[in-house]
C-alpha cells in the first residue's frame, strides 16, 4: 500500500507503531490539504467522514492507540462541522468511545483546527502545531511512529490513506492492489485545477498518463489555447512540459524525470504563462509558508524571488541564473524539510523546460 | 606535603584537562550515559563512543572539527544551521551531524566536494543577512560565525546587500548587564533553548516565521519580560548579539582564572575573564560540580560591589559610637584593638570577650578566626550566622543520622521521582540548583511543596507542583506527624530497611507516637490549615512514589521547632529507606556560600573542627597540642546569648568578621542596645555595614576576588578560591586576623592560605585528603575525603550511617509561643528574591537594584480590604518587638492570615518586628512566625526616622557623602 | 541575662524531651543538653534559680532534671 503525499508505505509505519511499548499511543489524521488545487481530501471529510472515522478506528485498535486526532485546516470550516457531528454520531452510536462496539477496546476521537500554516502539513510540524507550539520542523530520527505526539508512539497518516483502509479490510488487499501499477498499488484520486475545462476530481488507478488527464478527463485548457506546462504535486512540484505528458502517472516514474506525484493535484497553464514568474512565485510561496527553522529555507527563499527579480529585469543574468542553480543546490540537499527541499523543483523545471522565458529577459533588457 | 610553592602574589593559573576529555572543547551536543559503546568510521578514523552520542560529537572527540553554529554541547541538538551536515555511505541525503546518532560500523565522510558547497552556499546566505562590522564589533576574534565564514571557505556574497535585512533592528539595552543586538542574529535559537534547557524559565522565543523570525524577550524588552539575567542566553549566544556590556566597552578579556562564587550555597564555579588585575565578565565553568557551566544573575552580573565607591579600604577606629572615624594605619589599628581586648578581658574576665566568623569569608578565614578565640582569647565565645539559618540542621541531622550536613550531591536530583521542598524557595535562593530540579521535574518527577506561601516552583513554565501543601507558618511539626502516621498507619514503612540500619528502639518509640490518633492528619489538619485528604495523598506519594528526596530551607530551621522538625524530616527518609544512594535523602540547602564551611570550620561554640565538641577530650587535646594552648572544655556563648551578657552587662567585646547581626538577626532595638552596651566592637568588612555603626574598629575585609582559600557549598563540596587581584585593602582578611593574634602575642605564621588549609586538614579527619594541590587536580572535593575515600564522598551513609544506626526522635507538636492575638492578629513570614542576597550589601551595590529597589509586604486581598490598604500604599507592621513601614503589593501568593516580606535593605527594618523567639535546642531565631498587625499609615515609623538620622550621621563619621550607602528610595520616604 | 529568659528556653528543651516514653532518660537528656549547649554561666544561673527559687516558672520535669542531673563541676 502506497499513499500519502510522501509516499511511505502505510503498513511500514503501523507495524512500527505496533511494536513500541508505551501505555499511550496515538493515531492522527493529517487533513492540512495545503496543496493549491487539491480538495480531495476535503470532499471525502464533508462526503463521506464515516469512512475516515472508520479507517481511523481501525488503526488505532491495530495498533494499541487509544486516542485519534483529525489534525484539520482552518480554511475548511464545512468539513469541521461535518467531522463534528460524524463523530458525535458515531460516540453515541458506540462506534467510538470507551468500549468500541462492545470489543473492550477504546477510541476516543476529535478534530482540532490548523491555524493557517502551510508548512504545517509537514508532519513533524503539524505534531509541534498539535501539541500548542510554534510549527517548527522536528528533525528525524526519531520517527513520530517511536517518538511522535507529546513524546508517543504515533501513526500519522493523511485522508486518502486512512479513508482507504476499510475497502482494503472488506474486499481484501488484493483487490486494492490490483490497481495500479509497479509499487503503486491502489488508487489515486486526482484533482485537475487551473487552466482546464472539466476540472475536479478524478480518482483512478495509478498508471493513467498525465495526457489522458488534461484532455480525456480535462477536456483541454479552459481558454482553448495549447497547455504549455503542468504543475503537478502542489506548489513544490515540478512543472512538466508538453514533451512529458506521457509520464503515467505513478510515484517511481515521476521520481525519474525530477517529478513529484505529492497529494495528486494536477494544474495546468497554458501557453501565456510566464514561467519566470512561476518560479518566483515558487520562491515568494517557500518565503511565506517557511517555519524558518533551516537557514537555506528562510533566507534562501527570500533571496531566490530576489535573484529572479534581478533575472527578470535583466540584470546580470547568466550569473543570477548560475546564482539561482547554486541556490536552488543548497536549499535541496540542506534544507531541513520538503519545503526548502522542494522548492527547487519548481524553480529548477520551469529553468530547464523553459529557458527561453528566463534568457530571453536579457534580450528585451538590451533592446 | 606539597612541593608547590605558594605566594601571596602569584596568581594561580587555571590548568587544562586532567582527563583526556577538553573541558575548553565545545562538543556540540551533550554526552550520552549509555553503558552500550557503538564504534564506526569517521573519515577513515575509528572511533568508539556510548551509544545514543551524535555524529558530530564523535567526530569531535575523535579530533575532527566539523562545522556547527546552532549546536553546543550544554544543549540538545535542533538541526537547524545546517553546516554540520555529512555524508554516510548507504545513506541518500546529506544528514546533519548533530541529529544523527552513530550506528555500529557506520562510514561518516565529514569534509567532501558535495559537503562543501552546501555549507558554502548556507554561509553566503548568513552573510547576505547580517552586519560587515567585524573589525569593530564587541566579538571579533571571539564569534562563532566569523570562524564559520573562515572554515567554509565564503569568498564572496552573490546575492549583493540591497536585498532584504535585519540590519536596522534596534539594540535592546534595558537589561543593565547585556545587550541584545537583533541586528547580528543568526537565529540559531541558541538562546532560546538556553533559557528553555538550562535555566527553565522559558523567557525567549523567536517570534514571527520565516525571514521574519526573530528572538522576542516577552512583549517588550529583556527588563519587562520574564527573564531572570541568568545570562545562559549571553553565554550560548554564538555572535555579538547578545553579549556583556563590560565586554562591548572594555573588550575581550586577555586571562582568566577559575574561582567560586561567593553568593549562594551551591557555589558556581566561574572563571573570572580578566584584563590585567580588572574583572571583565565572570563566566560559569563547564566543569563546576555544582554548576556545570550555567549561572545566576549574582555570580554571573553582580560583582561589581567589590569596587563600589561605599567600599573601605582603610582601617579606621574611634573612641564612641558618636565620634567621627579616624582613618589610621594597620598598625596602629591592630594595636588599639588589641590593647581594648587586653584592657577588657583583664577587667571582666575572659569571657566577656566573643568573636563572630563570617560565612562569606574561606574556610581559611574562619578556621583562624575561632582559633583567635579560642587559643588566644581563651575561650568558646564563637559563633557564626549559622546561629541564625541552619544551627538545627547542624543539630538535628547529628542527632539523627550522625552528621551535620546533606546527604547528596545537587545531581542527585536528577535520579529522584518524588521532589520534596519544605519551606525553601530554589528558584529564587539556589537558582542554579533549581534549574537542575526544574529539568528533572519537566521529566517527569513529581513534585510536593509545603510552604505558606505559593512560591514560583509551584506553578511556571511546564513546572507544577503534583501538592502544595500550603501549610500555617509555625505547625512544621504537625504536618511532618501527620505525613509519618500516614505512612505507619497504612503499612508504608520500609521495615526491612528501619531493622539493618537503624536503632530499632527508637524506630518503635516514634512509629507508636506518630500512630496516635492525634498525630493523624485528621486531627490535626485544622491546625495545620490543610486538607486531610491531601496530607494522606502526599505522605504516599513521598512513600511510594520511587526516589524520593526532601530539600529544605530556613522555613523547616527558622523556627522554635526548628531542630524537632529537621529531625522529623530525617525520621520519614529512615521509615522509607530514603537515604543513603543517589537520588534520595535529606538535602538542606544551606543559604550563604560558605555557611557549611564556617560549620565546618568550628564557628560554633561547642564544636571544633568536624564537629567534635569540646568536651572531647581527644579532639581537645589535639588542638592543644597543635596550638600550644590550653583549651577550654566549655561551650561557649551564642550570638543570642552575647547580647543578652551584653546588655546584662558582662560582656564587653566583640571582634566581628563579615557579618552584619543589626540587619541579620532578630528583635534590632535588641541587638543595637546589647552593642551600644559593649565597649569595644571591631568589624571586619567590605562596607560600612549596619553593625559597623555600633563600633569602635574597622577592619576594611577583602573580596573574594582578592584572596585565595576555599568554600564549601550545601553539598559539602569544596572548591577552590582563587586572588585574581591585589587586595584593595592590602590584606587577605586572615591576615588581618593573624595581625591580631600577633598582637596579642600569639604569632599565627602562614605565609599562605594554603598552610591553613593544611593544617586544618592535619587535625581534621573528615578533611585529611584536602589541600589546595588536590582541588587543583580534582576541581573541588566532597568531604569526607579522608584515607577510605581520596577523592571525596559524593553520597553519604551508602552502608552506614555515619554514627552507625540511624536514630528516630519523637517529634511532638508544641505551637509556638507566638501566638495570633486580637492585637497581633497576622503572621508574618520572610523569604529571598532572586536578585538581591541576604542583607543586600553585596547586590544592593550592583545594578540588581533595577529588580528589587525596596522591600515589599505581600498581603493577601482580604487582609488588604478589611484594612483599607491599596496596592503600593505604605503599611505600618507592628509586632510586640517593634514597628515598622513598607509598601504594600496585594498578592494571592500568600494566604489570608499571613504577610511576607524580605530584608534586603537596612531601612526595611525588617528585623525590628521580627523577636528573641526561638529553637529550643539551637537559638535559632523564629524570623518565620511573628505576630503582628498591619494599617496604612502615612508616616514612617519612630524606629526608621531615627534610623535614617543615626545612618546619615555614622556614614558623614566616615568622611564619606551621605548619599552614598542609602537608596534613593530613603530619601523619597521623607514624604510618604 | 534575664532569669525569665532562661527559664523559657529551658522549658522549650523541657517540651521536647517530655514527650519521650521513658521520663527518667527524658530528665538526663535535658540535662545533658544544657550541660553540652549552655554556657558556664548560663548553667550557673539556672542552676542558682532552682536551688534559691526552686526554680520558679520551670516545667517540673526540666526542674527535677537540673536538680538531679546538671553538674557544674565537669562535662561529660
Amino acid at each position: 500500500m502506497a499513499v500519502g503525499g510522501a509516499a511511505f508505505p502505510t503498513g511500514i509505519k503501523w507495524n512500527t507503531v505496533l511494536g513500541c511499548e508505551s501505555e499511550q499511543k496515538y493515531i492522527v489524521c493529517n487533513a492540512d490539504e495545503g496543496d493549491s488545487g487539491t480538495y480531495s481530501d476535503r470532499m471525502i471529510m464533508e462526503g463521506d467522514p464515516f469512512v475516515l472515522i472508520e479507517g481511523m478506528t481501525i488503526a488505532a485498535i491495530a495498533v494499541g492507540a487509544t486516542q485519534g486526532y483529525i489534525y484539520l485546516r482552518s480554511e475548511y470550516p464545512h468539513a469541521l462541522v461535518t467531522l463534528n457531528s460524524a463523530i458525535e454520531a458515531a460516540n453515541q452510536a458506540g462506534y467510538l468511545g470507551d468500549n468500541v462496539l462492545g470489543s473492550g477496546k477504546a477510541f476516543h476521537l476529535e478534530v482540532r483546527r490548523a491555524a493557517g500554516a502551510y508548512v504545517c502539513g509537514e508532519e513533524t510540524s503539524m505534531l509541534e502545531s498539535l501539541e500548542g507550539k510554534r510549527g517548527l520542523v522536528r528533525f528525524k530520527p526519531p520517527l513520530p511512529a517511536i517518538e511522535g505526539l507529546f513524546g508517543k508512539p504515533t501513526v500519522v497518516n493523511n485522508v486518502i490513506s486512512l479513508a482507504s483502509v476499510p475497502v482494503i479490510l472488506d474486499k481484501g488487499a488484493a483487490y486494492y492492489a490490483n490497481y495500479g501499477m509497479g509499487r503503486s498499488r491502489g488508487t489515486l484520486p486526482i484533482q485537475l485545477a487551473g487552466n482546464i475545462k472539466h476540472g475536479g476530481l478524478v480518482e483512478l488507478a495509478f498508471g493513467i498518463t498525465l495526457r489522458e488527464l488534461l484532455y480525456d478527463f480535462g477536456g483541454g485548457s479552459a481558454t482553448g489555447r495549447p497547455i504549455r506546462a503542468v504543475q503537478v504535486g502542489g506548489p513544490l512540484g515540478a512543472f512538466l512540459p508538453e514533451s512529458q505528458f506521457d509520464t503515467p502517472l505513478d510515484y517511481e516514474e515521476f521520481t525519474k524525470i525530477w517529478a513529484v506525484l505529492g497529494h495528486g493535484g494536477i494544474v495546468a497553464f497554458d501557453d501565456t504563462v510566464d514561467m519566470a514568474k512561476m518560479a518566483r512565485y515558487a520562491f515568494e510561496f517557500c518565503a511565506i509558508e517557511s517555519c524558518g527553522k533551516c537557514t537555506p529555507c528562510r533566507i534562501g527563499s527570500t533571496r531566490g524571488a530576489e535573484v529572479i527579480d534581478k533575472i527578470i529585469a535583466g540584470t546580470d543574468t547568466v550569473k543570477n541564473i548560475k546564482l539561482v542553480r547554486d541556490l536552488s543546490d543548497t536549499m535541496l540537499n540542506g534544507s531541513l524539510c520538503a519545503l526548502g527541499g522542494m522548492t527547487p523543483y519548481p524553480v529548477l523545471s520551469a529553468m530547464n523546460h523553459f529557458p527561453e522565458d528566463f534568457e530571453m529577459k536579457k534580450a528585451k533588457a538590451a533592446a | 606535603m606539597d612541593d608547590i610553592k605558594y605566594s601571596n602574589t602569584q596568581q594561580h593559573d587555571h590548568e587544562h584537562s586532567r582527563t583526556s576529555y577538553d573541558d575548553q572543547l565545545d562538543y556540540g551536543t551533550p554526552a550520552s550515559k549509555s553503558d552500550v559503546q557503538v564504534t564506526l568510521t569517521i573519515d577513515d578514523r575509528e572511533i568508539t563512543v556510548p551509544e545514543g552520542t551524535s555524529i558530530m560529537r564523535a567526530s569531535i572527540m575523535a579530533g575532527i572539527n566539523v562545522p556547527k553554529l546552532c549546536a553546543t554541547d550544554s544543549l540538545e541538538p535542533f538541526g537547524s544551521c545546517r553546516l554540520c551536515v555529512v555524508e554516510i555511505e548507504g545513506r541518500r541525503g546529506y544528514p546533519a551531524s548533530c541529529t544523527t546518532p552513530v550506528a555500529e560500523g557506520l562510514k561518516v565522510h565529514t569534509q567532501t566536494s558535495k559537503l562543501a558547497d552546501i555549507r558554502r552556499g548556507t554561509m553566503e546566505l548568513y552573510i547576505s543577512d547580517h552586519p560587515l562590522d567585524c573589525l569593530t564589533c564587541a566579538a571579533n576574534g571571539d564569534c562563532e560565525l566569523q570562524d564559520m565564514a573562515g572554515a567554509v571557505g565564503l569568498r564572496e556574497v552573490r546575492y549583493g546587500y540591497e536585498g532584504e535585512n535585519h540590519l536596522k533592528a534596534e539594540k535592546d539595552e534595558s537589561n543593565p548587564y547585556f545587550t541584545f543586538d537583533p541586528s547580528k542574529c543568526i537565529v540559531c535559537s541558541r538562546c532560546v533553548r538556553a533559557c528553555e534547557e538550562t535555566q527553565g524559565t522559558f523567557a525567549l522565543t523567536i517570534s514571527g516565521r520565516g525571514f521574519e523570525s526573530k528572538v522576542a524577550a516577552g512583549i517588550n524588552n529583556f527588563l519587562e519580560s520574564e527573564c531572570v539575567s541568568c545570562g545562559a542566553c549571553v553565554q550560548a549566544c554564538p555572535t555579538a548579539t547578545l553579549m556583556e556590556k563590560t565586554v562591548i566597552e572594555q573588550g575581550t578579556p586577555e586571562h582568566s582564572v577559575t574561582t567560586t562564587c561567593a553568593y549562594c550555597g551551591v557555589g558556581c564555579s566561574f572563571d573570572a575573564e580578566m584584563k590585567g588585575e580588572e574583572v571583565i565578565r565572570m563566566v560559569p565553568n563547564k566543569n563546576g560540580g555544582a554548576n556545570h557551566g550555567h549561572s545566576c544573575v549574582k555570580g554571573r552580573f553582580a560583582w561589581g560591589y567589590a569596587t563600589h565607591k561605599d567600599r573601605i579600604t582603610t582601617p579606621m577606629i574611634r573612641k564612641s559610637i558618636s565620634d567621627p572615624w579616624q582613618t589610621v594605619s594597620w598598625d596602629e589599628a591592630i594595636n588599639y584593638a588589641a590593647s581594648e581586648i587586653q584592657r577588657i578581658q583583664s577587667k571582666y574576665g575572659k569571657d566577656a570577650v566573643g568573636g563572630i566568623t563570617s560565612s562569606r569569608c574561606t574556610n581559611e578565614e574562619v578556621y583562624v578566626v575561632q582559633k583567635l578565640v579560642r587559643a588566644v582569647f581563651g575561650s568558646n565565645n564563637v559563633d557564626t550566622c549559622a546561629r541564625v539559618c541552619h544551627s538545627p540542621t547542624g543539630y538535628g541531622l547529628k542527632q539523627t543520622i550522625g552528621e551535620s550536613a546533606g546527604t547528596q550531591t545537587f545531581d542527585s536530583v536528577m535520579e529522584s521521582d518524588v521532589i520534596f521542598v519544605i519551606g525553601a524557595n530554589p528558584t529564587d535562593g539556589h537558582p542554579v540548583f533549581a534549574s537542575q530540579m526544574k529539568r528533572r521535574l519537566r521529566e517527569g518527577a513529581k513534585l510536593i511543596i509545603a510552604d505558606p506561601r505559593a512560591i514560583d516552583l509551584v506553578a511556571s513554565p511546564h513546572v507544577k507542583a503534583d501538592y502544595h501543601l500550603k501549610l500555617q507558618p509555625g505547625t512544621n511539626v504537625a504536618l511532618v506527624s501527620a505525613l509519618a502516621h500516614v505512612i505507619v498507619s497504612e503499612g508504608l514503612v520500609n521495615e526491612a530497611f528501619v531493622k539493618e540500619r537503624c536503632e530499632w528502639d527508637s524506630f518503635v518509640a516514634w512509629r507508636d507516637f506518630v500512630a496516635l490518633p492525634e498525630n493523624s492528619p485528621e486531627a490535626l489538619s485544622l491546625a495545620i490549615g490543610v486538607p486531610a485528604e491531601e496530607l494522606r495523598a502526599a505522605a504516599r506519594l513521598y512513600a511510594t512514589g520511587g526516589n524520593a528526596a526532601i530539600y529544605y530551607g530556613l522555613g523547616v530551621t527558622e523556627h522554635s521547632q526548628g531542630s524537632t522538625m529537621v529531625m522529623g524530616i530525617a525520621n520519614l527518609a529512615m521509615a522509607t529507606g530514603n537515604i543513603g544512594r543517589e537520588g534520595v535523602g535529606v538535602n538542606p540547602l544551606r543559604g550563604q556560600n560558605n555557611v557549611q564551611g564556617s560549620c565546618d570550620m568550628g564557628s560554633m561554640p561547642h564544636e571544633f573542627t568536624g564537629y567534635r565538641h569540646v568536651s572531647d577530650d581527644a579532639a581537645r587535646a589535639l588542638f592543644e597540642a597543635a596550638w600550644g594552648r590550653p583549651l577550654s572544655a566549655e561551650p561557649g556563648l551564642r550570638i543570642p546569648n552575647m547580647l543578652d551578657y551584653a546588655i546584662e552587662g558582662s560582656f564587653k567585646a566583640l571582634y566581628c568578621v563579615g557579618e552584619d547581626i543589626v540587619q541579620s538577626d532578630p528583635n534590632t532595638q535588641h541587638v543595637t542596645h546589647a552593642l551600644e552596651s559593649m565597649e569595644c566592637v571591631i568589624v571586619q568588612d567590605l562596607f560600612l555595614n549596619e553593625t559597623a555603626m555600633y563600633a569602635h574598629v574597622f577592619f576594611p575585609g577583602a573580596s573574594f576576588l582578592e584572596k585565595s582559600g576555599t568554600f564549601t557549598n550545601a553539598e559539602r563540596r569544596i572548591s577552590p578560591v582563587r586572588r585574581v587581584m591585589t587586595p584593595k585593602n592590602g590584606k587577605e582578611d586572615w591576615e588581618v586576623t593573624a595581625a591580631l593574634s600577633h598582637a596579642l602575642g600569639y604569632p599565627m605564621d602562614y605565609k599562605h592560605a594554603s598552610d591553613i588549609l593544611d593544617e586544618v586538614a592535619r587535625l581534621t579527619p573528615t578533611f585529611k585528603g584536602v589541600s589546595f594541590k588536590k582541588l587543583d587536580e580534582l576541581g573541588s572535593i566532597q568531604w569526607p575525603c579522608d584515607d577510605e575515600h581520596p577523592a571525596g564522598t559524593p553520597t553519604m551513609h551508602i552502608d552506614e550511617f555515619v554514627r552507625g544506626k540511624g536514630k528516630f526522635f519523637v517529634t511532638k507538636y508544641v505551637p509556638t509561643s507566638e501566638k495570633v492575638t486580637p492585637k497581633y492578629p497576622l503572621i508574618l513570614t520572610t523569604g529571598r528574591i532572586l536578585s538581591q542576597y541576604n542583607v543586600g550589601a553585596q547586590t544592593r551595590r550592583t545594578q540588581n537594584v533595577a529588580w528589587h529597589k525596596e522591600d515589599l509586604v505581600e498581603i493577601h486581598p482580604h487582609d488588604a480590604e478589611e484594612r483599607g490598604i491599596k496596592e503600593n500604599d505604605w503599611v505600618g507592621i507592628a509586632s510586640r518587638a517593634g514597628e515598622t513601614v513598607l509598601r504594600a503589593k496585594i498578592s494571592e501568593r500568600v494566604q489570608p492570615g499571613v504577610i511576607y516580606t524580605t530584608f534586603h535593605h537596612p531601612e526595611s527594618g525588617a528585623n525590628v518586628i521580627t523577636t528573641d523567639n526561638s529553637d529550643w535546642a539551637t537559638n535559632c531565631p523564629e524570623f518565620k512566625v511573628t505576630a503582628v498587625q498591619v494599617t496604612r499609615v502615612s508616616q514612617l515609623s519612630e524606629w526608621q526616622r531615627n534610623y535614617q538620622e543615626f545612618s546619615d550621621t555614622q556614614i558623614a563619621f566616615t568622611g564619606k557623602n551621605p548619599e552614598a550607602n542609602t537608596d534613593d528610595r530613603l530619601k523619597q520616604k521623607t514624604e510618604v | 541575662m534575664q532569669i525569665e529568659h532562661l527559664v523559657t528556653m529551658a522549658n522549650q528543651i523541657g517540651d521536647f524531651f517530655k514527650s519521650f516514653p521513658d521520663q527518667e532518660q527524658a530528665k538526663k537528656d535535658i540535662a545533658n543538653h544544657l550541660m553540652r549547649f549552655w554556657a558556664r554561666n548560663m548553667r550557673e544561673q539556672i542552676l542558682a534559680h532552682v536551688n534559691n527559687q526552686n526554680g520558679d516558672g520551670l516545667e517540673a520535669i526540666v526542674r527535677d532534671a537540673i536538680k538531679e542531673h546538671l553538674n557544674n563541676n565537669s562535662i561529660n
